[in-house]
Formats: structure tokens, sequence, C-alpha cells
């Protein structure tokens, strides 16, 4: 490339992508950010800590990009989970009991016209941590929050000690009941009392893009670990036996969003046309 | 830091600002991958709109019957994460978008890429 073109090119991109940079969202970064000699968000930088000594996961989250292949993942770690498809590199994949693997596969096949993600409903617990849109945890005392950007996401975990009530009460919903406890610095959730596949609507129980089904029978474990201020890992444990045949564990990366970008409305029926163009609504 | 090194990390710079943004919905649902089109017109309104973002543009055919089509894009968190806004594009501008028509044959398409005639510039990347 000749030295004037290659002076051009990128000034041409930075110039495309400044352009509409008008009217946007204020961006104030938060504070307390570690930054390197550069100036730049020193994203491996020690976690930040609560004044009770514990790691503190607040902080706005994205996904993370990175991929791997089945088998990949050293031995002891969970495979990565992704959004289309959870079980995508587990081998062998989902351990689905028989009928599950066959709503599965209508679901699939009936073009996913249930999928609560496409209809504005509340995701499934994997939908949730894997969409593309930012989840923010506030760690507070005697509980911590989790808002997703998506479909009007809100989980409460409690951490003052009581314990997870019975399966089916109270009333299953869509995002369970939530405990949390601290095993060294790793936050440990525990769920159940999810609707599940017999809450009564086609999109309840859909774990992910493929309709992975859960059951109200669902105990979900997340190990939380924020291995440094940039990077979280959550190790998440589905124990549902009346839709798999034994318990599988998945890995969800997340990276921290340092920038100012803050969470922002998503109402997400308010110009639904999902239901129309697929013919009805 | 050679040229050759510059544009480079520039590069690399603005694929990690551009974070994609995954189509909300299931994508085949809706559209037709084997059935794209590429049209030009007058775009008539910008619906800066959850959980999609639409732009409307009235489309000339060869007989002169103008047909409004709707095209849809990203949502406009994620449009706006990428530099996006609603004043990006008005009323009046000329466009050519390229994308996938709607499976039930109305005048509705999903958008890859929206591009300004005027200057050539490529709309709403990176939030596809």
């Amino acid at each position: 490339m000749k030295r004037n073109v290659a002076v051009l090119v990128p000034g041409i991109i930075f110039a495309v992508l400044s352009s509409p940079l008008v009217a946007q969202w204020p961006r104030v970064p938060p504070p307390g950010v570690p930054k390197d000699a550069g100036g730049r968000v020193n994203l491996v930088a020690g976690a930040p800590r609560t004044p009770d000594g514990t790691p503190d996961l607040s902080g706005i989250w994205d996904v993370s990009p990175r991929r791997e292949k089945p088998g990949e993942a050293p031995p002891g770690r969970p495979p990565l989970a992704i959004f289309a498809d959870i079980g995508v590199n587990i081998v062998g994949g989902l351990p689905f009991q028989p009928w599950a693997a066959q709503l599965s596969k209508q679901r699939v096949a009936n073009q996913r016209y249930d999928n609560p993600d496409a209809l504005c409903f509340p995701q499934g617990p994997l939908q949730y941590h894997l969409d593309p849109q930012p989840r923010q945890i506030y760690q507070l005392p005697g509980r911590t929050l989790i808002i997703y950007e998506s479909n009007y996401g809100r989980r409460t975990v409690y951490t003052d000690g009581r314990p997870l009530p019975t399966a089916g009460e109270p009333q299953p919903n869509w995002h369970g009941y939530s405990i949390g406890r601290w095993d060294g610095t790793t936050f440990v959730v525990e769920s159940n009392n999810f609707r599940g596949v017999q809450g009564g609507h086609p999109a309840d129980g859909w774990l992910d893009q493929m309709g992975s089904p859960f059951t109200d029978a669902l105990h979900l474990t997340e190990r939380f670990r924020r291995v440094n201020f940039g990077n979280m890992e959550i190790d998440i444990t589905i124990d549902d036996p009346k839709a798999y045949t034994k318990p599988f564990t998945v890995r969800v990366e997340h990276v921290i969003v340092a920038d100012g970008w803050e969470m922002v409305e998503f109402i997400c029926h308010e110009n639904q046309m999902f239901l129309k163009l697929t013919g009805r609504g | 830091m050679t040229i050759r090194a510059a544009v480079l990390a520039v590069s690399i710079g603005l694929l990690l600002a551009a974070s994609p943004v995954v189509a909300h919905h299931a994508f085949s649902a809706e559209f037709d991958s084997e059935k794209p089109v590429k049209l030009s017109g007058v775009v008539t309104k910008l619906d800066w709109t959850n959980p999609h973002a639409w732009i409307y543009v009235d489309v000339k055919d060869e007989a002169g019957k103008v047909a409004n089509w709707g095209f849809e894009l990203a949502s406009p968190n994620g449009l706006m994460r990428n530099g996006w806004t609603r004043f990006s594009l008005k009323p009046g501008d000329e466009v050519t978008v390229e994308g996938s028509r709607a499976k039930n044959g109305s005048t509705v398409a999903n958008a890859q890429n929206v591009i300004l005639a005027k200057t050539g510039q490529r709309l709403f990347a990176g939030a596809q």
C-alpha cells in the first residue's frame, strides 16, 4: 500500500465513523476506573472489593466476543456457551431427555415463532447471560440486583442468608427465585421456581435460541468470578432432571463496560413487528 | 510505528469499537436470505423505535410506479453504541439498500447495507 493511501484510508474511516457522533448519549466514565500509564482502562487490574472484603461484581457487563470450538476447552473448564446455542461447544451436544430433544427440534422447525427473545417476553436465564445487550449488577448489602437491558430482565439475588424456597412455592415466575453466597472469591447463586415449559405460554422454558427446554424442576447454579477489573467468568450448571439426563455446565464470559456507556431503556413492545411479519398479528 | 502498523492498529481499534449487535429475533422467521433485494429511492421516514429501527423508502419501478418499502435495521441501542443517531438519515435523502426480503412477499426487507447516494457513506454499519 502506498504511503499516501495508507494515511488516507484510516482518515476516511475515522471521518465516516465520526460524522454521526452528534446528539449522542452523554458518556460519563464511571469513577474509580483503573488506568494504565497511557491513560487507557486497565482491564487486568485487580478486581475491586466491597467494604466487607468480598469482590465487588457491580458494573455494566457485555458478553465477550471470544469463541472456541467443541472440545477446545481445557480439562476442568466448562465449554463456552454462545447466544445462538448453549450446547454448541459441548462434545455430543446437550444431554436431552428424548421429549426435550424433540421439542427443541420442533421449536426450530417452527421458525422459532415462540422464542421469548423475539416476542419481547422475559428471556431464559442463559439468553439473558448471553444477549449482546448489556446487563448491570448492583451488589448491595443483603441483595444483589441484576438488571438486563434486553426484554425487561430483572433479578433479585438475596444474600441475607434466607434459604431457597420449596420448589413451587412461591408461584414460579419467569426470572426464578435466587439466593447468593460467597465461596471464597466466587459468588454462588442458586435459583429455582422458574416457570419452565409448564408455565402455560409457548415462550416459557427456552434456555437458548435453539429452544433447548427447561422445566419447573430447573435448579440453576451460577458461579460468578470477577477475575480482574475487566473480566467476569460465570460457570452455569443446569440441573433439570425432567429435561436432561444429567446436569451440565457451561461457561459465560463477560467484559466490563468502562467507557461511559450506560444501560439504555429498551421498550421492546414499542414497535414490535414480529407477529405481523409472521402472519400472526 | 510503521505506516502499515499504524493502519493495522487503527483498523483493529475501529473493529473493536464497532461491536456487532446480533439481530434481536429469529431472522429466518421473517426474512428470506434467498431473496436478496437491492433497491434505490428516497427516504420518507426513519422510525427510531424498539426493538428495531426502520427506514421507509419510496422506490420507483421501471414503469414509474412508486412503492414505499420498509427496511428493518438493528435496535436503536445497538446503532447508537456504534455511533449512529436518529439524525443520521433524513427524509429526502437518496439511498441504496441491500437486504433480504420478507417471507410474506410484502414491500418489507431486513437491511444489511444502507448506502447514502450523495457521499457513498455506509450508514448504520457495525450494528447489523
